[in-house]
């Protein structure tokens, strides 16, 4: 079976030292893979040249062992993903947006509402079917975005700093689908800077440091957070990297 | 076009919805028929100071009157009220942070621009039916009688008036999807306004052959306008249509 996905050396430049610069990195069938760096690391750039946000400069990226820049645009119906704002209007009530995420990802009129009240247990938002976007909380609008970005079942799934403003019962509410999927064979991609976090649901963990990917780090390892910041280091010693680091 | 009929649907679904353009439909609808009924009845009362504003209109009496009032304040407002409409359609994309979900799915960009441009050529039918519909209830009320023949087509070139008015904004839709938000749409639609009314004063014998003039250029003498030239109008919205959607296709979100 092919890889979920496939990045090899992708470059996105914008600047010495900023973007994505030669990433590599595979996220297989039934695989939960953690994204880790510092703010400009380049996670969120390497996340939108995989959905297509922005064109590489060179490198590939393949979804399901096709490369994006020809994927069949009915192939990305089994894509689920949430970048930067949730994917919500505002006017429209919790399950009418639910709805519309479904119709764009491709599902028949009969299959959106059984897909919509999964979306929605999923992520524990049954309460707000009826109330319009504009009105919830900024959690509630993240367990939203979240629950558009999973109600087509995705096979492949990308998700930036998912658990921004979740409370703890939305991080386990995630947590628990992400795992439900990935045993279903789906493979995940997210970024966080939350180790302890991603420590609980990654099957593995790369660090992405001056848009690389610098090094791996164990989930089950006791030092976490001290094993992250070594590899930052060491790869900053190697670039001259001078500033603010902890 | 992958998936247009569910960019439609979902574009109707929001539309019904959005307050923005219930809002510029019911002031458009309401505040020219309201105007345009006490223009027509403070003139047929002999108020000379509003006689002497709207000009050669002025001159004549009943129907002609009221539609001679209505198309002047329509050339200028329904421009206004279906640019910003179209740019808030386009630019609250970038504004509510949607666009991120607009990618990555089976329903190409296109597609979805294509069905906004639908959904929103559908919407300006509506308003030109309300609106013509409110013109002519309004003229029953200030006692005008039944709209003769000439009356009736005067109301049939309002509607047109109105609903090309609503293709002539077209430019709005690229320009706040290139300025990445509505304001940019909306200040073009200030421009085009401009830019029709300086067309009809300083270079009538070419405003005819300029699209964004030649609707209220024809609704006001029909004599002076051929079908070819008011061919231009939708050839002008489809040019807009394509580079939209084009500019859509090839958006990164980079910025």
């Amino acid at each position: 079976m092919h890889d979920r996905l496939r990045v090899t050396d992708a470059v996105r430049a914008y600047g010495p030292g900023t973007g994505v610069l030669g990433a590599t990195l595979r996220v297989e069938p039934g695989l939960v893979h953690a994204l880790v760096g510092l703010n400009g690391a380049g996670k969120t750039t390497l996340m939108r040249a995989v959905l297509a946000m922005v064109r590489l400069d060179s490198g590939s990226v393949e979804i399901g062992g096709v490369p994006v820049e020809r994927l069949h645009a009915a192939a990305w119906g089994r894509v689920g993903h949430l970048l930067d704002r949730p994917f919500a209007y505002p006017e429209l009530r919790v399950r009418a947006n639910l709805e519309v995420a479904a119709r764009l990802r491709g599902l028949t009129a009969a299959a959106v509402p059984g897909a919509v009240d999964a979306a929605i247990a999923d992520m524990g938002i049954g309460g707000y079917e009826r109330v319009r976007a504009a009105r919830l909380s900024k959690g509630n609008r993240q367990r939203l975005g979240l629950a558009a970005a999973l109600v087509a079942d995705p096979d492949l799934v990308v998700l930036d700093e998912p658990t921004d403003a979740l409370d703890p019962a939305g991080v386990i509410a995630l947590r628990e689908t992400l795992r439900r999927r990935a045993a279903r064979g789906a493979g995940v991609l997210v970024s966080s800077h939350h180790l302890d976090e991603v420590a609980r649901i990654a099957g593995r963990i790369s660090v992405m440091n001056r848009g690389r990917i610098i090094g791996m780090l164990d989930p089950a390892g006791a030092e976490l957070e001290r094993a992250f910041f070594d590899l930052v280091l060491r790869d900053d010693e190697r670039g001259g990297t001078k500033g603010p680091r902890p | 076009m992958k998936g247009l009929r569910a960019a439609i649907r979902v574009e109707a679904r929001k539309a019904v919805t959005a307050r923005v353009l219930q809002a510029s439909a019911l002031l458009l609808v309401i505040g020219t028929g309201v105007l345009g009924a006490a223009l027509t009845a403070a003139i047929e009362a002999g108020n000379e100071q509003i006689a002497a504003k709207l000009g050669p209109a002025a001159a004549t009496t009943g129907w002609p009157l009221m539609l001679g009032t209505v198309t002047q304040i329509v050339a200028a407002a329904a421009l206004l009220a279906f640019g910003i409409a179209l740019s808030w359609v386009f630019g609250r994309e970038f504004t509510d942070g949607t666009v991120y979900g607009l990618f990555a799915l089976p329903v190409t960009r296109a597609s979805q621009t294509a069905a906004k441009l639908i959904v929103h050529f559908g919407w300006i039918v509506l308003t030109a039916a309300a609106l013509t519909g409110a013109v002519t209830a309004l003229g029953l009320v200030i006692g005008l009688g039944a709209p003769d023949t000439a009356a009736a087509a005067g109301l049939g070139r309002l509607f047109l008036l109105c609903a090309m008015s609503g293709l002539v904004a077209a430019p709005a839709a690229w320009a706040a999807t290139l300025g990445r938000g509505p304001m940019a749409g909306i200040a073009t639609t200030i421009g085009l306004i401009a830019l029709a009314q300086i067309a009809a004063i300083a270079l009538p014998s070419v405003s005819a052959w300029t699209p964004i003039a030649v609707p209220a250029l024809w609704a006001l003498r029909p004599d002076a306008v051929a079908v070819a030239q008011l061919a231009l109008v939708p050839a002008f919205a489809l040019a807009f249509a394509a580079v939209t959607a084009r500019t859509w296709s090839r958006m990164q979100l980079d910025h």
